[in-house]
């Protein structure tokens, strides 16, 4: 709701905010979706000047569509596939995870997300040399399982460390906190700091549901509004900045169907382009170990159902 | 420019008539709502109309211009792609480029931002004459947002929807196009006696899991609603079913279809 003032386009006076208050058109969106012609004979303004302003603010507030050619040329370039650091979970995302997109690890407790979290972290900062940002809700990060995990993966002590040095974690224990960083990111992004680690690809948040649950229930909308901006927030960033966000869920069973299915209901179903089950079944034979599978839910691009196990070391 | 828009009128309905209760459809003017919940197809049905749109009539396509509005920041244009080289018999980047520059993609990430953009999209139809469907996906993406920013009244939580809806039929009845949207099923069907009544009017939502929230301007504008679900069958088939009904003659049909790697597939 942007409330005309002079200055807001060039051509937009304070006297001719005055004549159109009069009439009582106050918003960008009054002054767009008003009678021109009408307004020129209420207000005795320049029709021209009038439609001169409407041009400038519309391109100023709207969108610009692009054309699916140079769309598809950008993309060609800027999107990239992270390793996940599990082989099995790389083939289940058909090469591993996309930027420009959000990807769900939804999973009982105990089923490992965090670890998978971790992994991915020190993939990407090992494996390529990228900086990575993990939102840590839950307190499950701990950076001694992080330290063996690249241990597992390297004997150079420097590169163990530079890696270590390379992933940025924010604690943040509410929502609020949640969007603030979210924020602080989009802020560095946009102004495009140049660090010396290379350019940002993904973000990593364990998990989304233990700040959106004290906030659902109840009759208010509130709740769900907070979420679906958290929502926009995240695929935004995804979209505009070519990064992959991977975030955490947890499952609830369906009462209908008794399957099961992600948590934080229908809305926020919509929001994953992709969605991974993280279960641990245990091995019958040979292994005390718990196996863990990993089973596609939701993708654009393979079959779901497909399920492999995930070694996550 | 009249010629050209008539011309451009009568290739719509071989879109896609597997989606239709009726032969001829769809036809310009129309506005088609796609309803279901996550995980049925809606997008990819969308990608589907969108390959038959933009590949080339030597290709068996439409060869008309489509406008994609992305409110949910949700479309893949890789996919877009991979659909386009599994259904052209020529898959060289000379001809896939050709086919996505029938394709125009907005993104919009408010309710506000959605109605000025339609405003100034007004002028890309006057200059597109064979620009003829305009897809919103999805047109219930805003819905929570709106809600709690119009605070108490209902009429102020909707205002911005009721004049996108609005100016939405204003465009496709001048520059008659044929929109689809798509909706989520956001909540569940109530079970509430006095909505029950309403329902009985149109019996074919006894039988879906659809609750009408949005607004009535957008509601009275559609003239078919289908509605997506998926197909729970005990052989483990992964598909997907359609019902499609025509509200104003209450022709309601069933079909089902899966999704391959080139896409929709009846």
């Amino acid at each position: 709701m942007v409330v005309l003032r002079a200055g807001l386009c060039p051509g937009l006076t304070e006297e001719m905010i005055q004549l159109l208050r009069a009439s009582g058109i106050r918003t960008v969106v009054d002054f767009v979706s008003s009678d021109l012609e009408d307004i020129a004979q209420k207000c005795s303004l320049s029709y021209k000047a009038l439609v001169a302003v409407r041009r400038v603010l519309l391109a100023q507030f709207s969108a610009f569509p692009t054309n699916g050619a140079d769309l598809y040329e950008e993309l060609k370039s800027s999107t990239a596939i992270l390793p996940t650091g599990s082989p099995s979970l790389d083939q289940l995302l058909d090469s591993g995870l996309y930027t420009g997109e959000v990807t769900e690890l939804m999973g009982a407790p105990g089923s490992g997300k965090t670890q998978v979290c971790l992994g991915i972290a020190a993939s990407v900062s090992l494996g390529l040399k990228q900086p990575v940002l993990f939102l840590d809700s839950t307190g499950g990060f701990t950076a001694s399982r992080l330290y063996q995990m690249l241990q597992a993966q390297t004997e150079d002590k420097e590169e163990q460390l530079e890696a270590l040095q390379r992933i940025q974690v924010v604690r943040v224990f509410n929502i609020y906190e949640m969007l603030s960083a979210l924020q602080e990111l989009r802020d560095r992004l946009s102004q495009q700091v140049m660090s010396s680690m290379g350019p940002l690809k993904i973000v990593v948040i364990d998990s989304v549901s233990a700040v959106i649950y004290p906030l659902l229930g109840g009759k208010q909308s509130e709740g769900l509004a907070i979420m679906m901006q958290l929502a926009r927030e995240l695929k935004t960033l995804a979209r505009e900045f070519s990064l992959a966000v991977v975030v955490t869920n947890q499952v609830t069973r369906d009462s209908s169907t008794g399957s099961l299915k992600p948590a934080l209901g229908r809305s926020w179903s919509f929001v994953p382009s992709t969605r991974v089950l993280l279960e641990s079944k245990e091995a019958t034979w040979e292994k005390a170990t718990l196996q863990r599978v990993a089973s596609l839910a939701k993708s654009s691009r393979q079959p779901t159902g497909i399920q492999v196990e995930v070694d996550i070391g | 420019k009249l010629l050209a828009r008539l011309e451009g009128r009568s290739s719509l309905k071989n879109l896609e008539p597997c989606l239709f209760a009726e032969e001829g459809s769809p036809v310009h003017g129309d506005v088609i709502e796609f309803h279901g919940p996550e995980g049925t197809g809606k997008t990819e049905m969308l990608y589907h109309l969108i390959a038959r749109c933009i590949i080339p009539k030597s290709g068996g396509g439409l060869e008309v211009e489509v406008i994609f509005i992305d409110t949910d920041y949700h479309f893949d244009m890789l996919r877009v792609v991979t659909i386009l080289e599994n259904r052209m018999a020529q898959r060289t980047e000379e001809m896939i480029k050709q086919c996505l520059g029938r394709l125009f993609l907005v993104n919009c990430n408010s309710s506000t931002q959605l109605l000025l953009t339609l405003y100034s999209l007004e002028t890309m139809f006057c200059t597109h004459p064979s620009l003829c469907l305009l897809i919103l996906d999805s047109i219930s993406a805003f819905y929570w947002i709106d809600r709690s920013n119009g605070g108490e009244s209902l009429n102020l939580q909707e205002m911005n929807l009721k004049k996108c809806a609005n100016f939405l039929e204003k465009l496709v009845r001048e520059h008659h196009l044929a929109l689809f949207a798509t909706t989520q099923t956001l909540m569940q069907k109530s079970t509430n006696s006095a909505e029950s009544f309403f329902s009985l009017k149109l019996p074919h939502e006894t039988d879906t899991d659809y609750r009408p929230y949005l607004c009535k301007s957008w509601q009275q504008m559609v003239t078919h609603r289908i509605f997506f679900s998926k197909q729970c069958s005990s052989d483990n088939s992964k598909g997907f079913t359609v019902i499609s009904c025509h509200l104003k003659r209450n022709h309601v049909v069933k079909r089902s279809f899966s999704v391959a790697e080139s896409g929709v597939q009846f």
